[in-house]
């Protein structure tokens, strides 16, 4: 379980994480979506500690990270696939981080076994690839068997199959009672592991919804309409509460009218229509519709700050 | 949230302990080549250069008293320690910024995020690998230099304190300038300008009071210059009969009243003065500090000053000047040792 409140984060005058407020719950996969400079890594670092809160607070578990007593049992944390010495094998290395919390050999190996680095464990970590090191940081995260997990693009640079195997472990993991927060930019990738998902644009949360019902936002809601008489159709659905954007002369996307509506109000009005398709959007769509709102929302924001 | 009953897991094992924390720098120390590069060096140039500097035949003690022999049984040993110094600083300091380099300190403090335990124990750590390993240089480097000497005509007394405290003083100054290395690559945060900061107070400090001492001969200055690691280490591991070895027979004089002249035990103290200012410094920071927030442009101006002095200074006359430099430092070295050669034949008599 992971809470924030009010947590904020500013570096000098900019504010990377403005004053979110979320829940991570266990049995859960929760998604963590955001454009780069959103603000998730660093809401990530710090619920895990690494980087103070300039406001606000967050707990992992019912505490502040710091205080547990087995940080590596209660959460386990993959926020930089680098943070590892070039020249130190990837056994080492996890052997050093087990001693911390006296987890034994048997199960660093463990993690070894899991996360497919056998052939490589006694490797120095320097010459890893992108994907080897995405494995040893998920095996690091494993390692004290943890209650929580929180990674930062664990996906990132996985081969198709590594991909598949994050994904049906971590609903595993879920499965098993585990909090699982997971940042990803591939909105598709969150579509098949999250229960959950939260949206952060310009470091504020702009949607925090079960995965079903930012689908369900997505699906559906525009309805492409080819015209000779735009202007016409488009002053008779503005009055039946559509939306319009513009992308062609004869064409039209309309928002907040059914396919089945529109066809009925251009038919009673004699206005030849030549396409009618309603577009399914993908969470990608949908994703980029909320962000884009929020960036939109910031600056008038913004500006309203600025007459006070 | 629904009242559906939720399967929360539960985890179990140990708890973070301080115990396993040491453990974990010892894995982290040994398991990376530079540690049995720079320590396998440390052992080698102690006792290379212990055994060469011992067996060479152009020592003249005719006129020495017991005490300069003593202390040229000191001097042979103990002559590769600058150099040593050097050796266990640059490891101090890979040992402490490299967590910096690619970013494993964000895995050390989801470990230790208290932070303090892991800074302690990763200085506890190398601080007593650091003892073992000069302990051990320094114990097969003895009985090399005696042996050694002995086959030149010069015979070591062993029962003297003195020759063992000096040698003792060794074994702490490597451990001291150590952990002063590692607190500046914890303070820098960077390998490449703790190694700079380093050398710039090993090799660059006393070249520049040396400048300053030879323009002026205020006492400040070389009470000032006497609180250099680099000289509060040369008296932690002096012989009382130094003196006696640079100037035979010379007449003892006191030292200039005002003029700070230090017992071994108290440049020990002062020496552990800096390493505790200067890890204070560093837990500070450490406790403060983002752990990715990445060092700015500030960070490296220091060390390139730094590099710029030591390199202009080393140049052309700089190298002039250091020599001058030596010989005056010498001078002042003959008083400060003369005071403390007083006390120690006021005792043997």
């Amino acid at each position: 379980m992971i809470e924030a409140h009010t947590l904020t984060k500013r570096y000098g005058a900019k504010t990377a994480v403005d004053a979110i407020s979320f829940t991570a719950r266990p049995g859960l996969v929760t998604g963590f979506l955001g454009p780069n400079g959103a603000g998730k890594s660093t809401t990530m670092r710090m619920i895990v500690g690494l980087d103070r809160p300039s406001g606000g607070s967050v707990t992992v578990n019912g505490k502040p990270y710091a205080e547990h007593r087995a940080p590596r049992h209660q959460v386990g944390a993959l926020l930089d696939a680098k943070a590892v010495h070039a020249g130190r094998s990837a056994r080492n290395h996890l052997l050093a981080i087990a001693a911390t919390h006296r987890i034994g050999t048997k199960r660093v190996d463990e993690v070894i076994g899991m996360t497919g680095l056998e052939s490589v464990a006694r490797k120095r970590v320097g010459g890893f690839s992108l994907g080897m090191g995405q494995r040893l940081g998920l095996a690091v995260a494993l390692l004290g068997d943890p209650a929580t997990l929180i990674l930062d693009e664990p996906v990132n640079g996985l081969d198709p199959e590594g991909v598949a195997w994050v994904r049906v472990f971590l609903r595993s993991l879920a499965a098993e009672g585990r909090t699982v927060f997971l940042s990803s930019h591939l909105m598709s990738e969150m579509a098949q592991t999250a229960d959950h998902i939260i949206v952060l644009g310009r470091g504020r949360v702009v949607a925090d919804a079960p995965v079903g019902d930012i689908l369900a936002r997505a699906a559906g809601d525009t309805v492409r309409v080819r015209s000779p008489e735009v202007v016409r159709l488009t002053a008779l659905l503005e009055a039946e509460g559509g939306a319009m954007t513009s992308a062609e002369p004869d064409l039209l996307s309309v928002s907040g009218l059914a396919a089945r509506r529109i066809a009925e109000l251009a038919a009673g009005a004699g206005i030849p229509v030549y396409e009618l398709t309603p577009v399914a959007g993908s969470l990608e769509d949908a994703y980029m519709a909320l962000t884009r709102s929020e960036v939109e929302y910031q600056t008038t924001q913004t500006r309203a700050e600025e007459n006070r | 949230m629904s009242s559906t009953a939720i399967k929360v897991f539960t985890p179990s094992g140990h708890n973070l302990g301080f115990g396993g924390i040491l453990w974990s720098e010892w894995v982290k120390l040994r398991s990376v080549r530079s540690t049995w590069w720079l320590y396998g060096m440390l052992v080698a140039v102690t006792v290379g250069l212990g055994a060469l500097m011992s067996s060479s035949h152009g020592y003249d003690i005719a006129e020495l008293e017991p005490e300069g022999v003593q202390a040229l049984g000191v001097f042979a040993t103990t002559v590769s320690t600058d150099f040593t110094a050097l050796i266990v600083s640059v490891l101090a300091v890979l040992f402490m910024a490299g967590e910096y380099g690619l970013g494993m300190i964000g895995t050390t403090l989801t470990s230790v995020p208290k932070r303090m335990p892991a800074l302690l124990g990763k200085a506890l750590v190398f601080a007593v690998a650091t003892f073992a390993v000069s302990t051990v240089a320094v114990v097969i480097a003895i009985p090399l230099s005696v042996a050694a000497l002995s086959g030149t005509g010069i015979d070591i007394d062993l029962g003297d304190p003195f020759y063992w405290r000096a040698q003792l003083g060794v074994v702490v100054y490597l451990v001291l300038i150590g952990l002063m290395a590692f607190a500046i690559g914890a303070i820098l945060r960077s390998t490449a300008g703790g190694i700079a900061v380093v050398l710039g107070i090993l090799l660059a400090a006393p070249i520049a009071f040396g400048l300053l001492t030879l323009g002026s001969s205020q006492m400040w200055i070389q009470n000032l210059q006497s609180l250099l690691p680099t000289e509060l280490g040369e008296v932690l591991f002096s012989h009382p009969g130094r003196w006696e070895l640079i100037a035979p027979g010379a007449p003892m004089e006191p030292p200039p009243a005002g003029l700070w002249a230090f017992e071994p035990w108290q440049a020990g103290l002062l020496l552990l003065a800096w390493v505790i200012v200067l890890l204070a410094v560093a837990a500070t920071l450490l406790k403060r500090r983002d752990v990715w927030h990445r060092p700015g442009r500030g960070g490296a101006v220091l060390p390139s000053v730094i590099i710029a002095l030591a390199s202009t200074l080393s140049r052309g006359q700089g190298v002039e000047l250091f020599t001058d430099r030596s010989l005056t430092g010498k001078g002042v070295k003959i008083w400060r040792n003369r005071g403390e050669a007083t006390v120690s034949s006021a005792e043997q008599s």
